[in-house]
C-alpha cells in the first residue's frame, strides 16, 4: 500500500471520528441522561452537597451499577430506595468499628475513606476498579456529612406529614423481602416512616429466625443520626438458608403510634461456598 | 536467556533497530512489535523484558547518561528479574459551578519481579501496587511452548481485551470494565504464529473478588500485527446470576511517518443493569507525533454513548499530553482533558489539567 493511500484512509477515519463524537445536547433528559418521563427525571441541575443530588449524580449513575439487590457487595444498596437508610449512622461492614456515614464528621466516614482510598480501608477503592470519582465530588459529599448528613428536604416533609397523619410503617429493608442473596449478609437494614423508639427494640418486638422456629441470634441498634432506621447485626454473618426477620405489632414511633400488626419479611442466601 | 556479553553485543544493534520502546501500546504501532517484545507479559504492561529495558535507556531517552559497562536489564539473575513503575502528578480539576480543586497524587507505584525458574519456558509473575494503597494486581503462572508459539497462564491477570492503554479512565475502558485495576482469576491461552497473535482467557469474571455464582467470564482477542499496522477483534462475555454482560471490540493502529494512530471501537450490553441501560459504546482515535526521540505529542478524541437506546446523551473527552522523556526511565507527562456531556450535568464538563512525574525500570 502507497503512503498516500493509507494518510488517506487515516485523514477519513480521523474526520470520520471527529464528526461523529459529538456531545450531546442533553434534550428530553435529567441531569443523570436519563429520558424525562412522567414520574421519571430528577429535574437537572449540577452536583449539590444534599443528599438528593448525590443520589442522582453518583449513587444512582456510578454506585448501583454494583451496589444494588439481595447481592449488593457488603449487602450495601445504595438505589434512592435503600441508600439513606443503609449509609447514615451505619457501621462499615469491612470495618465495624467504623460508620459509613459519621454525621457531622467526613475524615471519619468510611464512604469518604472509600472513595479517596485513603490507607487502611479494607478492599479497594471505589468505585471498584476506577474511574474514581474527582475529589471536587467528593468534597460535595464531604460537605454533605459535614452539614449533619440530612435527609432530603422533601422527604422530611413527607415524614412530618406521615407521621400526622399516617401510623408507623416500615418503608424499606434490606435485603429486600423475597430477595435472594448470593452473599452471606451481615446485617439488616430497616427504613422506616418516623424514628423508631428505641426503648421498645428488644427481642420481643423484634425476632429473627432460620428456618421453623429456629432463632437468630443479634444485636439491634439504631444509627445514630438515623433514627428512622433500625439495623439488626447477627452474631455471624448469614450464611445458606431461609430467614424470617419480623417486627412485631407493638414497635413504636417517637409518637408512641405502633405498627400494629406484625411486619415480616423473608429472604434466603444462596452463597458459593 | 541472555548472558551479559551478548546483551552488550546486541545493545548496537537494537539501537539500530528501533525507535523506542515503553509501556504504551502507541509505542508498539511506532516500532511495528508485538506487545510481548517489551514486555513481559504476552499481552502488554508490567515487567519489560531485556529488550524493553535497553530500548528505555538507550532509544526512549532524549539524553542518554552513560552508566559505563553495566546496563540495567532488569535481571538480577539468570532466574530472578524485576522492574517498577512510580506515577505521581499534581492536577487541577475544575467543575462548572465548584471551585476548582488541586492535589499531589501519587497515582500508583508498582513492583514487578519475575521467577524464571526454567528460563524461556515457565516463570512465576507478580505485579504488586504498593502505592498509594497496597494491592495485589497481577499473580500468575506462564508456561510457554519450546517453539514460543503457545502459552498457558493461570492465576490473577489483566484480561486480553484490545489495547492495554496507560490511561485506565480511557471510555473505551471504562464502558468494558477491563483494565489494569480489575485483574480477574482464571487461566489464559494464547497463541502466536508469525503475524497473528490470539488469546481466550476464562475466569470469574469478578474482577478478583471471590467468586459469588456458577457464571463465568470469557474474554478473548485476536490480532494480526504488520510493520506498520496492526488490526484486531475483541469480544467478552461475562455470565453471571444477575444477567450477562457481552462486550465487543475492534482496534487497530497505523504508522503515518512520525505519527502513530490508534484506534479502538467498544460496544457493551449489560443484562444486569435495568432498561437497556447497559448498552453502551465508546470509541478512541488518538495521534501519537513523535516530535523528536524523548518527545512526543499525544491528540486524543474519546465518544461514548451511555446508553444506545437513549439520544442526546453522548459524551466526548479531549486530550492533549506532551510526554518527555528527558532521561533514561525518566518521563515528564503534562496535560489538558476536557470533557463535553449533556448540559445538565456539571460532572460531564469536567477539565482536568495535570503534570506526572513517571518512573520505570
Amino acid at each position: 500500500m502507497s503512503f498516500a493511500r493509507y494518510k488517506t484512509i487515516v485523514a477519513s477515519l480521523a474526520a470520520a471520528g471527529a464528526l461523529y463524537g459529538c456531545a450531546g445536547n442533553g434534550n428530553g433528559l435529567d441531569s443523570n441522561g436519563n429520558p424525562v418521563g412522567p414520574g421519571g427525571g430528577s429535574g437537572g441541575g449540577g452536583l449539590t452537597a444534599d443528599f438528593q443530588s448525590i443520589q442522582d449524580n453518583v449513587f444512582t449513575p456510578i454506585c448501583t451499577k454494583c451496589h444494588q439487590g439481595a447481592s449488593a457487595p457488603e449487602g450495601l444498596q445504595l438505589d434512592a430506595t435503600h441508600s439513606y437508610a443503609a449509609l447514615v449512622g451505619v457501621a462499615s461492614t469491612e470495618q465495624p468499628s467504623v460508620l459509613r456515614v459519621a454525621a457531622g464528621d467526613p475524615d471519619s466516614s468510611y464512604i469518604i475513606r472509600k472513595l479517596q482510598g485513603t490507607p487502611g480501608i479494607s478492599g479497594q477503592q471505589m468505585p471498584f476498579g476506577g474511574p474514581y470519582l474527582p475529589q471536587s465530588t467528593i468534597d460535595v459529599i464531604r460537605q454533605w456529612i459535614t452539614n449533619g448528613a440530612q435527609k432530603p428536604a422533601s422527604a422530611q416533609s413527607i415524614e412530618a406529614a406521615v407521621k400526622s397523619v399516617q401510623r408507623f410503617a416500615v418503608d424499606s429493608t434490606s435485603p429486600d423481602d423475597g430477595s435472594i442473596a448470593s452473599a452471606p449478609v451481615p446485617q439488616i437494614v430497616v427504613a422506616f416512616n418516623g424514628n423508631v423508639d428505641s426503648n421498645l427494640v428488644n427481642n420481643t418486638t423484634v425476632t429473627l429466625e432460620s428456618g421453623p422456629d429456629q432463632p437468630v441470634l443479634f444485636t439491634t441498634a439504631v444509627p445514630t443520626g438515623n433514627p428512622s432506621a433500625l439495623v439488626i447485626k447477627p452474631q455471624v454473618p448469614l450464611s445458606n438458608g431461609t430467614y424470617r426477620l419480623t417486627l412485631h405489632g407493638p414497635l413504636a414511633n417517637m409518637n408512641a403510634q405502633a405498627l400494629g400488626s406484625d411486619v415480616s419479611l423473608t429472604f434466603t442466601v444462596d452463597a458459593l461456598q | 536467556m541472555i548472558t551479559r556479553a551478548l546483551r552488550y553485543l546486541l545493545l548496537p544493534l537494537l539501537m539500530l533497530a528501533a525507535f523506542e520502546a515503553h509501556a504504551e501500546p502507541y509505542l508498539a504501532v511506532q516500532t511495528g512489535f508485538k506487545c510481548g517484545q517489551c514486555h513481559v507479559n504476552p499481552t502488554g504492561g508490567g515487567e519489560r523484558t531485556v529488550f524493553g529495558n535497553i530500548f528505555a535507556q538507550t532509544q526512549l531517552a532524549a539524553h542518554h547518561i552513560d552508566t559505563g559497562s553495566d546496563v540495567w536489564t532488569g535481571e538480577l539473575s539468570k532466574f530472578f528479574s524485576v522492574g517498577g513503575d512510580l506515577r505521581a502528578q499534581a492536577q487541577v480539576t475544575k467543575q462548572p459551578g465548584s471551585s476548582s480543586t488541586d492535589d499531589f497524587e501519587v497515582e500508583q507505584g508498582r513492583v514487578y519481579a519475575s521467577a524464571n525458574v526454567i528460563p524461556g519456558r515457565l516463570y512465576v509473575y507478580v505485579d504488586e501496587q504498593v502505592a498509594p494503597t497496597s494491592i495485589n494486581r497481577e499473580a500468575y503462572g506462564v508456561y510457554w511452548s519450546k517453539n514460543h508459539d503457545w502459552y498457558v497462564k493461570a492465576g490473577q491477570m489483566y484480561l486480553p481485551f484490545g489495547f492495554r492503554l496507560q490511561d485506565q479512565t480511557a471510555l473505551v475502558q471504562q464502558i468494558t470494565g477491563i483494565n489494569m485495576t480489575t485483574p480477574d482469576q482464571g487461566v489464559e491461552f494464547g497463541v502466536e504464529r508469525g503475524h497473528w497473535d490470539a488469546q481466550l482467557a476464562i475466569s470469574n469474571g469478578t474482577a478478583g473478588g471471590p467468586e459469588v455464582d456458577h457464571g463465568k467470564q470469557y474474554s478473548g482477542q485476536l490480532s494480526y500485527v504488520e510493520g506498520f499496522w496492526r488490526v484486531g477483534l475483541a469480544a467478552n462475555i461475562n455470565s453471571a446470576a444477575a444477567g450477562n454482560k457481552t462486550a465487543g471490540g475492534l482496534f487497530g493502529g497505523l504508522r503515518t511517518g512520525s505519527v502513530s494512530w490508534l484506534g479502538q471501537v467498544d460496544i457493551t450490553d449489560d443484562k444486569s443493569l435495568p432498561a437497556q441501560s447497559g448498552r453502551q459504546l465508546a470509541t478512541l482515535l488518538e495521534a501519537n507525533w513523535r516530535i523528536a526521540q524523548g518527545h512526543n505529542l499525544k491528540l486524543t478524541h474519546e465518544y461514548l454513548d451511555p446508553n444506545r437506546s437513549v439520544s442526546n446523551d453522548a459524551q466526548t473527552r479531549y486530550s492533549i499530553v506532551y510526554e518527555m522523556t528527558p532521561i533514561q526511565y525518566v518521563q515528564i507527562r503534562s496535560g489538558f482533558r476536557y470533557s463535553d456531556g449533556i448540559p445538565q450535568n456539571n460532572l460531564q464538563h469536567l477539565k482536568i489539567g495535570f503534570v506526572e512525574l513517571h518512573g520505570f525500570f
